[in-house]
């Protein structure tokens, strides 16, 4: 096991430089120039010129990509020219909001695919199961956008049961705090679902086909003890990585989802950052949420290993 | 230097002032309640406050610094200056020195006292070179700020301003007045943590969150401000914005005329208060007149000729958009009998065009947004129409001041803001050698009348001259105008008091609820 993990922590540092790189390239070749940017539409050339030394933009890329490298491996990951927060100082007041949000997206989207896909599997092919396949369809062909107002104008306009937008941190106010996050979770969660239920409802229909299934069945077992007891663990390993996908992809915050519910998270730092051509946060925040999404899936891999023993034993 | 000063006083006419300083700020007879707490709902998130860090401050950062700071002047309903800081000022013959009266007895937040040297060591940071300021550039027109004594501040120009008071109103990084101790003391902290003498003062600050602003109890405008507390919140999607403001979380908000909808749901509804300004300025457009097809006169007024403005305005903002005839508007107090606009006319156009006899072809730089692209579109059917090819070069915003100022176009989207008088922006636009002039265009009888209309003082006089100014140029089609600056804010019906949207600035700082 232990040089098992080994091996997959060798393989991340690879995929890690190739992140940075490619962090570090799409930053410095956006359009516009960073120090026409920090001085101002009415700046003189020479200020320009200045400043562009000063900052080191006059030397060649390469060079330019190695010291940041160089920089960030001390754990620097420099200074947003605009607030003067560092990227880390930064990223740490917000990657609260965008976790909560994450892990309140996938729970709920687990809760609703989960129990959905193992009734759809059990009876593959019934009325049930073809509903539910069609508006999982109907559902995913939804803009985030589009489901966030309309939930809003249902449920805060309309009803007034939950807030539109805003936030207060859970360890001010811990029933405002799950109250602000109701809508933007189940935004997302309204788009995880459906696909949480099809990878689930297709690997648990092959399981039921095993001949362990059969066999289990002709002891007399209750069919709600095959399903969830022998069939849901070798089912879920395609579910672990859909789960682990989602959870890296949300780690990065969402940003619609953030901007339309006003929750100052990661995808809001990241809008703000592009808006404002605030490289120096845009690239620290990527790489960041890069590393993020590389560690997560490095996780997925473990489990894996735990869920099927064939995987840490290298013959799969 | 307390000569100069004198003399100027000696000869000038003194504004009369005093009356107002009991009152700075005429309003409406109602009455006002204290207590309670608005949300204000913003576009964007507030980067800072420190002029060196920030540079400029956008819409949002105007609201807060309304409220957090104060400046030396500000304008009266009818768009006048009016004491604030200053309580009286004077001016010398030649308006390049400005003498202004400081109100006494005025703390920062931090106890610091206010005075003379202190509003001279804000100018002297953000114009100290060392500092490289962004800031620096709206204030190359000040040569020097003196503090000859504790509640005197000279301002010497390095051009005449007859208007000086009213430009200095916007709540800006130059004019808003931090205290010396709390950016000494603070250092890289105090972008974020901003001291001021102004009506409240900042609580506390969750970044991307929101900003809460507290009521200053010694505030020197005794019985003001009048609520407890103000909530700035960034509220950066448009629709959930005005939703916020529907169901209650949001007591005012930023708008623009790109989310006319929601504006016009507002104007509807009892509830809801639509606040508009007609600002001055316009959203303007520059040839380059020193490339073809340009460097002749008869393209320039086609192309003008070809915009049929209350069709575009239907297109890009369900016809909120008040199209524009000269570049003051009519927010400014420039008001033109005749400004010589030239007329809606395809015809005309097409005549013209064929009159110059080579096929009409020319990029036009438009912003890389939504809005940007759409207004393109829109401008190439209407050229189309009177024979004219126009491509479309998109180009993020930031590259269009420097495409423009190393004159890298054809044709090119500017604006004209809404400020106090129109002469710092007339004279840099138009002006022969003017960096910003960017049509490339030089005539002696247009020069002489922008110098002639910065040096006086008669408003009758220089209204005269700004609208000999706008026929000329629209004559000779150098520019040309959409639309008017129009500033919109949606609020609670319940939310009273609140101002006009001068400078473009949501000033909630003297509002109440009713």
């Amino acid at each position: 096991m232990l040089n098992f993990v080994v091996r997959r922590l060798l393989a991340m540092l690879p995929v890690l430089l190739a992140v940075s790189l490619l962090t570090f390239l799409i930053a410095s070749l956006l359009p516009g120039d960073l120090a026409l940017v920090v001085l101002g539409d009415q700046a003189t050339p020479e200020n320009v010129a200045a400043l562009r030394r000063d900052m080191g933009l006059d030397q060649p890329l390469w060079w330019r990509y190695l010291s940041w490298l160089g920089h960030v491996l001390q754990g620097d990951l420099g200074r947003s020219f605009r607030t003067g927060q560092t990227v880390l100082q930064a990223v740490a007041e917000r990657i609260p909001v965008s976790l909560q949000l994450m892990l309140m997206a996938e729970f709920i989207g687990l809760l609703i695919g989960v129990p959905v896909a193992i009734a759809c599997a059990a009876r593959a092919g019934g009325a049930f199961d073809r509903f539910m396949t069609g508006s999982a369809f109907a559902i995913l062909s939804m803009p985030s956008f589009l489901v966030a107002i309309l939930l809003i104008y249902l449920f805060a306009v309309e009803l007034h049961w939950l807030p539109a937008t805003g936030y207060v941190p859970f360890s001010e106010e811990p029933l405002d705090n799950l109250r602000f996050f109701v809508l933007p979770a189940l935004t997302l969660a309204l788009a995880e679902w459906p696909g949480i239920m099809r990878v689930l409802r297709s690997d648990m229909i092959a399981t039921l086909q095993e001949d362990y299934i059969a066999l289990a069945k002709a002891k007399g077992l209750k069919p709600a003890r095959i399903l969830f007891v022998h069939a849901l663990k070798p089912s879920s390993l395609t579910l672990v990585t859909v789960t682990g996908i989602n959870i890296g992809r949300l780690l990065g915050g969402t940003l619609i989802v953030e901007s339309i519910f006003a929750l100052p998270g990661i995808g809001r730092l990241l809008v703000g950052a592009i808006y404002t051509r605030d490289l120096v946060i845009l690239q620290g925040v990527v790489l960041l949420v890069a590393c993020g999404f590389v560690i997560v899936n490095f996780i997925v891999d473990m489990l894996y290993a735990v869920l099927d023993p064939r995987i840490r034993h290298g013959h799969a | 230097m307390t000569k100069s000063a004198a003399a100027a006083r000696k000869h000038a006419p003194i504004f009369l002032v005093a009356a107002f300083a009991i009152l700075p700020l005429s309003e409406p007879a109602q009455a006002q309640k204290s207590g309670g707490s608005i949300t204000v709902g913003q576009e964007l998130e507030i980067a800072g406050f420190d002029p060196l860090k920030v540079g400029v401050y956008d819409t949002s950062t105007f609201t807060a610094a309304a409220a957090i700071f104060d400046t030396l002047t500000t304008l009266n309903e009818k768009g006048e200056a009016a004491p604030k800081l200053a309580v009286s000022w004077t001016h010398s013959d030649d308006y390049m020195t400005w003498t202004f009266k400081l109100r006494e007895g005025v703390k920062f937040h931090d106890g610091t006292p206010f005075n003379a040297q202190a509003f001279k060591e804000n100018f002297d940071r953000q114009k100290d070179p060392a500092n490289k300021c962004r800031c620096a550039f709206y204030i190359t027109n000040v040569k020097e700020v003196q503090a000859p004594d504790d509640t005197t501040v000279v301002y010497k120009l390095t051009d005449p301003s007859v208007n000086l008071p009213a430009t200095i109103t916007i709540q800006s990084q130059n004019n808003v007045i931090h205290s010396p101790t709390a950016w000494k003391t603070k250092g890289d902290d105090y972008n974020r943590n901003p001291v001021g003498t102004g009506p409240y003062i900042l609580k506390s600050w969750t970044a991307g969150d929101r900003m809460v602003l507290e009521k200053n109890p010694n505030y020197w405008d005794k019985g003001r401000p009048y609520l407890d507390r103000i909530v700035l919140k960034p509220l950066p999607d448009a629709q959930s914005r005005f939703a916020s403001l529907q169901s209650g979380e949001a007591d005012i908000i930023w708008d623009d005329e790109a989310d006319a909808d929601n504006i016009l749901k507002a104007q509807k509804d009892s509830k809801l208060t639509v606040h508009t300004y007609k600002g001055s300025g316009a959203q303007v457009y520059a040839f380059n007149t020193k490339v073809a097809p340009f460097d002749d006169v008869r393209v320039r007024q086609a192309l003008v000729m070809a915009i049929d403005r209350p069709k575009m305005s239907q297109a890009i903002s369900n016809g909120l958009s008040r199209p524009a005839s000269n570049p003051y508007g009519e927010g400014s107090w420039v008001k033109c009998k005749d400004d010589g606009a030239l007329p809606f006319d395809v015809e005309k156009a097409k005549a013209l065009i064929k009159d110059y006899g080579k096929p009409v072809e020319f990029k036009m730089l438009v912003t890389a947004t939504p809005r940007g692209r759409m207004i393109g579109q829109v401008l190439q059917q209407f050229w189309k129409r009177a024979g004219a090819n126009m491509e479309i070069e998109q180009v993020d915003q930031a590259t269009i001041p420097s495409r423009a100022f190393t004159r890298q176009f054809q044709m090119t989207p500017w604006r004209i803001v809404d400020l106090a008088d129109p002469d710092p922006q007339m004279y840099a636009n138009f002006r022969s050698g003017s960096p910003l002039a960017l049509a490339g265009y030089s005539n002696p009888e247009l020069d002489k009348l922008l110098d002639h209309a910065r040096v006086t003082a008669d408003l009758g006089q220089r209204t005269e001259d700004y609208c000999a100014i706008s026929r000329l140029i629209n004559k000779e089609a150098i520019w040309f105008w959409t639309f008017q600056n129009t500033y919109y804010a949606l609020s609670s019906a319940k939310l009273k008091g609140f101002p006009k949207i001068y400078n473009s600035v949501i000033d909630v700082s003297m509002t109440w609820l009713e």
